[in-house]
């Protein structure tokens, strides 16, 4: 393994594809045969154009875009999958030919000798298949099933094989498309272990991710593709925010995008909210643990509103509701009984936010304090990412704090019921 | 198509030791994918692996029912019944193994999708476990052979080999040919069951070289004219220069009996004083197998290649 150099092991010069995509199909002999001279009717699709980069060996890279981007496109270059129009890679090093899990699996055949084929694919021998199958069938916890067919497993026991089998390839190069779509929470985080083990061994790694939040993690690079070109190339949280950016995912908080859902009877109005951080400049990438201010504007539109209620709940990306906040009772007295026009400021201090990495928003809402109809309520009012420097696992940083102290004998027991298995 | 693109593959692949492991993957992958096919084959069937001892012993009892109880004809060869049977057993290694090698890349187009090995891998790999078949059955044809005492073993049997490597060589450059053409256009596969029934009647299944002379002969007797007339002939010619006829005719005197014909023998009109044939004095004719075969190979293979690097954007 050669990851004291640094030179590049994936060199990307002026590389284009195009995709001639017939608009009618044309599978038949019959078809080509009446009309050969005709030129054949097809809609050209430029998935590349000129992209040029190179990888360092040991780098952790993310490849980024919307979807017909091309990103998919290029690892499957890069893969040898399909052969470019025009420019040259050349890459150094053994490479992994896995861009998704499970691939070569058969639901007809076992799981000992979907094992096999699978394995040999990742170009694993047999003597080593042999070797390393308890350890294979361990780690994805199917010991009672390696005998049964796959398509009798569930598609998490799939996962589970396929993930544990990709491991023991020993290529020096990773492509990885997409694999992080697959499979549950706990799944996802394995799959943020072995990154993790990855990135120590000095392996290179080229991931194409949707997960924004993967790749400010775990890449050192992002590459942003648009349209089949390169427009973006640098570290990974800059790319990032440039791709959110260029998507309409707020960086200015007070931007509405089009997914903002808004109702109410609007007797009082929000004028906008922001995301401030500690010294009150606009931010919605806050680090873990650190301080954040959501603030909100108002205006009151009819006179006979008394006073109101501010209510703010953090929605995670998947619609889940990590918290509610209200105003409190003894702040009722700075909003209420004010006339038409007048307006004002709310703040919302989070001193140490405790939330991981992941997009989130706020979702706001006025409301009346006495009937509790809604004034005016808005989802996704900011749209921010918290971004974990530590990589870790899970939702939250509960904010623990360790200690050791050594003693003589053992001072922690069992309870009872546990005491006879610990022998 | 890609004039000036190029993705190579330097330094350590390059490296000799590297290459020979790249080399071993790839024929361990070869023989992985072969023995799952294998498997896969007669999955989700109560007997299983026993179809492919049972296909070919059907048809037998079928054929020889109808050509041997029906019509009595017994095309004058010795050990008529045996030498059937391997025919069948021949051309039913032929007929799976192309017909599903066609299939190879287009059944497989997740694999191509998804990762990267030399395509023909798939079809060589298709072709191998019809070729697993194909020696089992051809061991048990042995056996039956010796058992029912119609067999006269002797040192032609060495020659078995070569004709085996002969008739696997052809179906590859066959299934090559035909698997990279059926990833756009399905009709060949239409029109290869055509030509499979042309074929199967143009190879010598049923029936012996000798046997088309004798009955060719036969009816220029009646018609009182001791010569063939020419336009008779070609047919003959036609058949001695298919390959799979000259490798049935071939492996039938290699395995089991002198008494049938050598094509060699049969071309240089050797048989003519055994049988009173007129002779098909044709030497030149005697290559023409096995560079239809060389041909075929080279054709499909360079067809293959061609057309296998789109493979990926046509699935």
């Amino acid at each position: 393994m050669n990851s004291t150099d640094r030179d590049a092991v994936i060199k990307v010069e002026h590389l284009s594809k195009r995709f001639r995509i017939p608009l009618d199909h044309s599978s038949t002999l019959k078809h080509r045969m009446t009309h050969w001279r005709s030129a054949s009717r097809h809609r050209v699709l430029e998935a590349l154009r000129d992209v040029s980069f190179e990888v360092p060996a040991g780098q952790f890279i993310g490849i980024i875009g919307h979807n017909g981007s091309g990103k998919s496109t290029l690892l499957k270059i890069l893969a040898r999958i399909y052969r470019p129009d025009a420019g040259r890679v050349a890459i150094e090093g053994k490479v992994s030919p896995f861009l998704e899990l499970g691939v070569g699996f058969n639901p007809e055949l076992t799981a000992r000798e979907n094992i096999f084929l699978s394995g040999a694919i990742l170009g694993l021998g047999r003597v080593e298949l042999h070797r390393l199958f308890e350890e294979i069938i361990g780690f994805a916890d199917l010991e009672q099933f390696v005998d049964h067919k796959l398509k009798n497993f569930s598609s998490g026991m799939e996962v589970r094989l396929a993930f544990s089998l990709a491991i023991q390839a020993h290529a020096e190069i990773l492509m990885m498309d997409e694999v992080l779509a697959v499979g549950d929470a706990s799944f996802q985080a394995k799959c943020f272990d072995i990154f993790a083990r990855y990135k120590r061994e000095g392996r290179t790694v080229v991931l194409v991710t949707h997960e924004l939040s993967s790749v400010n993690k775990y890449c050192d690079r992002a590459l942003l593709l648009d349209h089949g070109r390169l427009t973006g190339d640098g570290p990974a949280a800059d790319v990032t925010a440039q791709y959110r950016r260029a998507i309409g995912l707020s960086e200015e908080g007070t931007r509405l995008s089009e997914e903002v859902e808004r109702w109410g009877s609007r007797d009082v109005v929000l004028t906008g909210a922001r995301m401030l951080d500690e010294r009150g400049v606009e931010d919605c990438n806050p680090p873990t643990g650190g301080f954040t201010r959501v603030e909100l504007g108002y205006q009151i539109q009819n006179d006979s509103v008394a006073d109101f209620v501010c209510v703010i709940w953090l929605v995670r990306d998947d619609g889940q509701v990590l918290a509610e906040a209200r105003l409190p009772v003894s702040q009722y007295a700075q909003v209420g009984s004010s006339q038409r026009g007048a307006s004002g400021t709310i703040r919302y201090d989070i001193p140490e936010i405790p939330l991981l990495d992941g997009g989130y928003s706020v979702n706001i809402e006025l409301q009346g304090r006495r009937d509790g109809a809604t004034y005016d309520h808005l989802n996704h009012a900011v749209r921010f990412h918290v971004v974990d420097k530590g990589g870790r696992g899970g939702l939250i940083d509960p904010g623990g704090v360790w200690s050791v102290v050594p003693t003589e004998q053992p001072v922690v027991g069992w309870p009872d019921q546990f005491a006879a298995t610990q022998q | 198509m890609s004039t000036n693109a190029d993705v190579q593959l330097a330094g350590p692949d390059a490296r000799p030791a590297t290459r020979l492991d790249t080399l071993r993957h790839y024929r361990h992958l070869t023989l992985e994918l072969a023995i799952s096919q294998f498997k896969l084959r007669y999955t989700q069937s109560v007997l299983g692996y026993f179809w492919s001892l049972l296909k070919p012993a059907m048809v037998f009892a079928i054929t020889y029912f109808i050509f041997v109880d029906l019509f009595d004809i017994k095309d004058g060869t010795h050990f008529y019944g045996i030498q059937l049977l391997l025919g069948i057993v021949i051309w039913t290694f032929f007929a799976e193994c192309t017909a599903s090698s066609m299939q190879a890349i287009a059944s497989n187009a997740a694999l191509i999708r998804k990762t990267y090995f030399p395509r023909s891998i798939l079809v060589i790999a298709a072709s191998m476990s019809s070729l697993f078949t194909f020696l089992i059955n051809l061991v048990i044809v042995f056996v039956i052979a010796v058992v029912l005492r119609q067999i006269d073993v002797s040192l032609r049997i060495v020659v078995v080999l070569p004709l085996l490597i002969e008739l696997y060589l052809l179906a590859l450059g066959v299934a090559l040919f035909l698997s990279a053409l059926f990833v756009q256009y399905h009709d060949v596969g239409h029109l290869w069951d055509v030509l499979m029934q042309l074929l199967f009647y143009g190879s010598g299944v049923m029936f012996s070289l000798t046997y088309v002379l004798q009955r060719l002969h036969l009816v220029e007797a009646v018609g009182q004219t001791k010569y063939i007339p020419p336009h008779y002939i070609w047919i003959v010619e036609l058949m001695v220069c298919n390959p799979i006829m000259q490798t049935i005719e071939d492996l039938r005197h290699a395995l089991l009996t002198p008494q049938a014909p050598w094509t060699e023998l049969v071309v240089t009109g050797h048989l003519v004083a055994v049988h009173q044939l007129h002779p098909l004095n044709t030497p030149w004719l005697l290559p023409v197998p096995f560079l239809a075969v060389a041909l075929i190979l080279t054709i499909g293979a360079l067809t293959f290649r061609a057309r296998a690097r789109s493979f990926a954007e046509n699935l």
